[in-house]
């Protein structure tokens, strides 16, 4: 056993570097992600800010020569060991992406499809139960319980995205990753996915990478600036924003450049 | 430059030749419609003056016969029938899965590349050239009855294969790699994801393609010829193995005949064999629009 076994992180990457083919994409990231709070990426456009938080689903498999080096410890397991089933993963590591994605399928289908291939429900009362719990969680619920045959697709684009927040929370991770949960919604959209986000923290660990720096500072208590490939620093977002320990981190926040 | 430049001789001409040419291209196009849609309707109605008095109960229940008032059209399109349906229950799974795999699922190596351009090369060869393979391996080689529905299905199916597999391979393509990430985002495997999310979105462009190279196969005659499915048929075929005709076939053997009789029956076989492809497509269009989700 190395010593990054031994460490209370919810998750922990030692070492971790990225290939998309011949490139590297990340270079030697190490990080101890906790439970109960938010953390954030920030970092320019291509810095792998968004590259990084894919490894830690392993999403990057389903794209044809991405390869990670280094080690990804979920609760002290490899999530890259040849015993970890990157399925059974991914429904502990959930996701939620850019552009609110739902299934052209009614709301509730939309959140039933989960627990229903993970088998988390034995009856449709189970499944109901599920349903309502997720939309709840996701503050959704009120909006839509009275038309939940209705497609997903059809809701506005916040909702649609805590729809996605729903349908990600119905399968009970672990974790959820955001990436760039509100860069598609309008100001008053984001402010209830932020609300929201503050409020999954008790429950889940949540990683989020985001454009904004106002929104890092908002919404998380740690954050990890990456420049290059590289992550330059990490630490607690009070200090990030107001006494960073590198110049880059202090050139970034202060809009020297990005 | 100034407002009034707008009025300038120099910019009305400009303006006015720009509405010439928008002009010109409405009626070039409209021509290019009318004029293909002219032949059609001329078609319909030399067929139509010809065919309709030979069209009644007899002939529709009728098979082939050396006299023209008692020959009908029933054995050739139970053989049409027949044929089709080995060739549908064949290619479409064959075509799907095909399409599936190589979009899905098949490593980006050197071979898959082989195995893409192979089948776009399927696609275009000439259909006699799939008469002659039909006659080689499933009758000389597998010693199959010949002008049999069965041999006759399957050499369509080859032909129709192909181009199940592009349409569909295009169907797929089409469906947002968004609704892929969101499937896996949850867990769900990738066969999960194939088959609850992309296979539901891209089948009204599969079953478009299918019916569209079914179609093709229905009309298709050549091929057929060469497995010996131009025989005289009297009596309508019982089993996929019984000798047998096609519509098209019927067609040709009839307009060949010297009996100036037997002109009526074939501008009514005709008649026939374009209300099964119209049927055809508009089953095709119901199936894409009753499938079709909307974002």
């Amino acid at each position: 056993m190395t010593e990054a076994n031994i460490t209370s992180a919810k998750i922990a990457a030692r070492n971790v570097d990225v290939f998309y083919g011949q490139k590297k994409a990340i270079n030697d990231v190490s990080i101890d992600i906790d439970n109960g709070i938010v953390t954030a990426f920030i970092g320019p456009s291509g810095c792998g800010k968004s590259t990084f938080l894919r490894t830690l689903n392993r999403m990057n498999d389903t794209i044809a020569g991405a390869r990670v080096d280094g080690q990804i410890l979920l609760d002290g397991e490899d999530i890259y060991a040849p015993s970890m089933d990157s399925v059974a993963l991914r429904a502990r590591v959930g996701m939620v992406f850019q552009k609110p994605n739902p299934f052209p399928k009614s709301i509730y289908e939309n959140i039933a499809y989960g627990p229903r291939i993970h088998g988390l429900a034995s009856a449709k009362s189970d499944m109901d139960r599920i349903v309502e719990n997720a939309l709840t969680k996701a503050g959704l619920w009120e909006e839509v319980k009275d038309r939940l045959n209705d497609a997903g697709t059809a809701l506005s684009g916040g909702q649609q995205q805590r729809l996605c927040i729903a349908r990600a929370i119905a399968v009970s991770p672990e974790v959820i990753l955001m990436d760039e949960p509100c860069s598609a919604l309008d100001p008053i959209a984001t402010a209830r996915i932020e609300e929201l986000i503050d409020e999954l923290k008790e429950s889940f660990a949540i990683v989020i990478v985001t454009h904004s720096m106002q929104q890092a500072a908002r919404v998380s208590q740690r954050t990890a600036f990456f420049h290059l490939g590289s992550m330059v620093e990490y630490g607690e977002t009070d200090q990030i924003f107001t006494n960073p320990r590198e110049t880059r981190t202090k050139d970034y926040i202060t809009g020297r450049y990005g | 430059m100034s407002k009034s430049d707008w009025n300038s001789p120099e910019a009305v001409r400009r303006l006015a030749k720009r509405h010439a040419a928008e002009k010109r291209f409405k009626f070039i196009g409209l021509a290019a419609i009318v004029l293909s849609l002219g032949f059609l309707a001329l078609l319909l109605v030399i067929m139509l003056k010809n065919g309709l008095g030979g069209l009644d109960w007899d002939f529709l229940s009728g098979s082939d016969s050396t006299d023209a008032s008692t020959a009908g059209v029933w054995g050739a399109a139970k053989g049409s029938l027949l044929t089709m349906l080995v060739t549908l229950l064949l290619s479409f799974p064959m075509g799907v899965l095909a399409a599936i795999y190589l979009e899905e699922f098949a490593p980006k190596k050197k071979w898959i590349e082989w195995v893409e351009v192979s089948i776009n090369n399927l696609a275009a060869v000439p259909s006699i050239i799939f008469g002659l393979l039909g006659l080689a391996v499933f009758i000389n080689t597998f010693q199959m009855p010949r002008s049999s529905p069965l041999v006759g299905g399957l050499t369509l199916a080859l032909m129709t294969m192909p181009v199940i597999v592009i349409s569909g391979r295009n169907a797929i393509k089409a469906v947002p790699p968004s609704i892929r990430e969101a499937a896996y985002g949850i867990g769900a495997s990738k066969v999960q994801t194939t088959f609850h999310h992309v296979l539901p979105l891209a089948l009204p462009g599969i079953l478009t393609g299918t019916i569209i190279g079914m179609a093709r196969a229905l009309g298709e005659t050549a091929p057929l010829l060469m497995i010996g499915m131009r025989a005289f048929v009297v009596t309508p075929p019982d089993s996929l193995t019984a000798p047998s005709s096609v519509l098209p076939m019927q067609i040709f053997l009839w307009s060949d005949e010297i009996d100036k009789a037997f002109v009526q029956n074939t501008s009514a076989a005709i008649i026939v064999l374009l209300v099964f492809l119209l049927a055809m497509n508009g089953i095709a269009i119901y199936l894409r629009n009753k499938f079709e989700v909307r974002w």
